[in-house]
């Protein structure tokens, strides 16, 4: 094995350690550390993930739309990578965010599903991503990809704040801002910590992955040239 | 630009009576579907009006780059003397007044298959109307151009579209119900806002990004 073959193999292997190991944290302190609530029992422990992967999913549709932003100022694929990268991993938590939070109202409320303003305002920021994800499978020219994700990236991030204040107006029984114990508190952060490095690691490797994709297919044609 | 659209569509009548056509038969499902006593019936006859026509209307939307593509049109309007931005307004014109034509039909068809008084007050009603074709077409024509460059423009307009357009079409129907039960207050003028709110922020943003969306 080359030196240089050999470093990736060790970052790799250090990459998913690291990862291995935040998930664990997390998952220990939630099953371990956080105290059983008194109404909902084990239930409760969701809420730990939900606002976890809730706020991965707000965090990397704001990162899509920022890096959309510099492609079409700065026309480099590079920054589509960092878009469609964000774009997956956000799909991603949104989707866990929604199946999260209708496992946890039902155990909350009784009922999997109701027009909450958080509720409503996740169920369309998941139809966003999954629209954006479907327009850039069915576009092959990279560049047009990228400039038609990126318009699409930007109305939505802009959509957002009104979809937040037209769903507001209407009564909502999402928790504001549940009353925890400390101990809860330190668990939520010790999880929102560690499940934003595992997910920010993701995004990396993903980002990467599209981007060797790129040089390759870039080699792959010079070579048939 | 648009006398050019207008006159295609009333000679060809491509789109415009499919338009109306679907809209009509989605009315009258709903209509069939929510038989219920009048009181519950104002609780939903605004959202149901505002999908109806959303539904419909993006058979027009759809049709605004599409036809260009198919009729090898669109080397000949990107080669026009005028900006990006005119193209935009022209097409955004078209969609308003298809999406009118639309509301001129669908309102009165819902008042009568209700029975409610959606035009006891036409004044409040028209002015949701028009902030609300406004949003519509606004982000519309703008994803219109952005579904026609894909291989699945047909399906991937309404599924790019609707997920923007919920604040609209919520505060399109709730203003449509508040104005059904004459009630005019701050709770009617706040989604009045909200609608003009949506129609400038996606006018603006469409005229700058629109450039981006018919490069080649």
């Amino acid at each position: 094995m080359s030196q240089t073959a050999e470093k990736h193999f060790f970052n790799d292997y250090l990459w998913h350690a690291v990862a291995a190991g935040m998930v664990t944290t997390a998952i220990a302190a939630i099953f371990l550390l956080a105290p059983m609530e008194e109404t909902m029992g084990i239930a409760q422990r969701i809420v730990y993930l939900h606002v976890s992967v809730a706020w991965m999913g707000l965090a990397a549709f704001v990162l899509m739309a920022i890096t959309s932003g510099m492609y079409l100022f700065r026309r480099d694929l590079a920054w589509d990578h960092w878009s469609r990268a964000a774009l997956e991993i956000g799909w991603l938590c949104c989707s866990l965010t929604l199946a999260t939070g209708s496992l946890w109202a039902h155990a909350a409320w009784n009922t999997w599903w109701t027009w909450d303003p958080r509720l409503t305002t996740a169920f369309v920021l998941w139809a966003m991503y999954s629209a954006a994800l479907v327009l850039r499978s069915g576009v092959e020219d990279p560049h047009r990809r990228a400039r038609m994700g990126a318009i699409v990236a930007i109305v939505g991030m802009l959509d957002v704040p009104l979809v937040i204040m037209a769903t507001r107006w209407f009564r909502g029984i999402h928790p504001k801002s549940p009353h925890m114990e400390p101990t809860m508190r330190v668990v939520l952060l010790i999880s929102v910590v560690c499940f934003t490095l595992f997910f920010t690691m993701l995004l990396l490797l993903r980002r990467s992955q599209l981007h060797i994709a790129d040089m390759l297919e870039d080699l792959q044609a010079q070579a048939e040239a | 630009m648009v006398s050019k659209d207008l006159l295609s569509e009333c000679r060809s009548l491509r789109v415009w009576p499919a338009m109306l056509l679907l809209g009509v038969v989605v009315a009258m499902m709903f209509a069939m579907q929510a038989d219920l006593p009048p009181q519950q019936l104002r609780q939903i006859v605004g959202g149901l009006l505002w999908l109806t026509i959303f539904f419909a209307g993006t058979l027009a939307l759809d049709r605004s780059f599409a036809a260009e593509r198919e009729d090898g049109c669109w080397e000949g309007l990107l080669s026009y003397p005028v900006s990006p931005t005119c193209v935009y307004l022209a097409k955004l014109t078209v969609n308003v007044v298809a999406l009118a034509a639309l509301e001129c039909v669908l309102i009165p068809l819902f008042a009568i298959l209700t029975d409610l008084p959606l035009l006891a007050h036409p004044g409040p009603i028209i002015i949701v109307a028009i902030l609300g074709n406004l949003g519509i077409a606004a982000v519309g024509t703008l994803l219109s151009a952005v579904a026609s460059t894909g291989k699945q423009s047909s399906y991937l307009l309404p599924l790019l579209v609707l997920p923007m357009v919920i604040p609209l079409v919520l505060g399109a129907a709730e203003a449509t119900r508040l104005a059904v039960e004459h009630d005019f207050g701050p709770s009617w003028w706040r989604w009045v806002e909200l609608l003009g709110a949506f129609a400038i922020i996606f006018v603006t943003a469409s005229i700058a990004l629109f450039e981006f969306a018919v490069e080649e």
